[in-house]
């Protein structure tokens, strides 16, 4: 295990609560690192509506998952906070002196004063094939993103999917002319851009891209190695699928995981949290945005923001003990200038 | 407050929302799914994810589907009603089905 990370703030997601409650900690000068199951910031935003209209962000008549990350993002550069990005929170435990020591799934650690919990709906993860056994090979042959270690070079790549992430992975290998690509899916039916499914249609005329229609029915291995799928189509024919590589991209659904073992007071599976400081039962340990529950919760981008920003001036108090934290306003403050960086551009 | 199946769902039983539930709350019966109102956390995940448009928040449930909420509830907690937290193929013949309205005289308890 490496050294821990010491910080004063640790969020948990980086959607656009978490981030919102990054740069609300920013300005009131405290340092936050944020962690998120994703290899990208957004959650929800990015993962389920990127590109959906929403029409109640105050100030914002529109905007889409997409626009708001990207606004929140380019908001928070200033503070320049650390994301640590395709891990999710494992364990958390107080420490002799009143930190808490944190463990991620990538077995990155860190000691910080608060954690925000802005988990949403919990942890995305990749949506599995349901064959048994199948998962033994996750890692090796089997992978649940692209951009994962693979070598897809002169292999047998299947790609199971329907949708946008799949269509776009096996475009982007098929364009490889030593690769042997297959396209599966249950039914013929993909979603995504008009334009990429043309692609994937030419690819497909072209021979450059095989098209499977069927469900996985088992697997045939050799020596520890996954060599073909088992393929029933619709007529209930059974019929193997040589594969050296599975890419499996089906999309992602989130897991509430881990948080619900922390020991933290729950009701209905979300935190309980009071409305002064949205802390939870634990001192220190903050919780925004759609995984709380109090009286008159709503489920809203906006009412998290809110959250975020009374959240920090909480968390500020256990920072900095000494020290008051003055209500400032970025209209009129110097401090908060500089902290923006800012500070010429408002002179005369 | 709790997320609604509604009719809709009755003999097409499609089961993508399964698939998205973070929290595990669908049940399966023989023609049809409910949400167990104990177990939802109304993160509304599910509600674009249902090809049929069967799901409401328990306050956006139609009138004319209210009958509904109270079905959930009771077809949560009956015998042979057990959780479903993967996704399977929808039953054969869905398709025929699923632009079918007052279906609800073919729920199979």
């Amino acid at each position: 295990m490496t050294q821990p990370i010491a910080t004063q703030a640790l969020i948990i997601g980086a959607g656009p609560v978490g981030l919102f409650q990054a740069f609300e900690l920013g300005l009131l000068g405290i340092q936050s690192h944020i962690v998120d199951a994703l290899p990208y910031a957004g959650g929800q935003c990015i993962e389920l509506y990127p590109d959906k209209p929403i029409y109640d962000i105050p100030g914002t008549p529109t905007t889409t998952g997409r626009q708001l990350v990207a606004s929140l993002l380019e908001q928070l550069k200033p503070f320049n906070t650390p994301f640590h990005l395709n891990q999710h929170v494992e364990t958390l435990a107080r420490q002799a002196d009143g930190r808490f020591l944190v463990q991620t799934s990538a077995q990155k650690t860190f000691l910080t004063k608060t954690i925000i919990i802005a988990a949403g709906v919990g942890a995305f993860q990749p949506k599995k094939l349901a064959v048994a056994g199948l998962d033994a090979f996750a890692g090796t042959q089997l992978f649940y993103h692209l951009d994962a270690e693979a070598d897809f070079g002169g292999k047998q790549v299947t790609i199971v999917g329907s949708e946008d992430t799949a269509v776009d992975a096996a475009i982007e290998l098929a364009k490889l002319s030593s690769n042997s690509v297959t396209l599966l899916h249950r039914r013929d039916v993909f979603k995504a851009e008009p334009d990429k499914l043309e692609a994937m249609r030419q690819l497909i005329a072209a021979g450059k891209l095989q098209l499977r229609i069927g469900q996985i029915a088992g697997f045939d291995e050799q020596n520890h190695q996954l060599t073909a799928l088992q393929v029933t189509d619709v007529d209930g024919k059974t019929a193997p699928l040589q594969v050296d590589t599975l890419l499996v991209l089906q999309g992602l659904s989130p897991k509430l995981g881990p948080v619900a073992d922390w020991g933290l007071a729950l009701e209905r599976k979300q935190l309980t949290v009071d409305t002064e400081k949205f802390q939870t039962n634990e001192a220190g340990i903050f919780a925004v945005g759609d995984i709380n529950a109090y009286p008159g919760k709503k489920k809203l981008i906006l009412c998290g923001f809110h959250e975020a920003a009374l959240a920090s001036f909480a968390a500020a108090a256990l920072v900095f003990p000494d020290t008051p934290t003055l209500l400032q306003y970025t209209t009129t403050s110097t401090l908060l200038h500089q902290r923006l960086g800012v500070a010429q551009i408002n002179k005369p | 407050m709790t997320h609604i199946v509604s009719e809709s769902c009755i003999k097409c039983k499609y089961t993508d929302c399964v698939d998205v539930c973070p929290v595990d709350c669908f049940r399966e019966g023989p023609n049809m799914l409910v949400i167990d109102p104990d177990e939802c956390i109304d993160c509304a995940v599910c509600i674009p994810e249902c090809p049929v448009n069967a799901i409401y928040a328990e306050e956006d449930v139609p009138a004319d589907q209210l009958a509904f909420i109270k079905l959930n509830v009771e077809l949560a907690r009956a015998e042979g009603w057990k959780s479903i937290t993967k996704r399977k193929p929808a039953l054969p013949d869905a398709d025929d089905w699923k632009d079918v309205k007052s279906k609800i005289g073919m729920l199979v308890r």
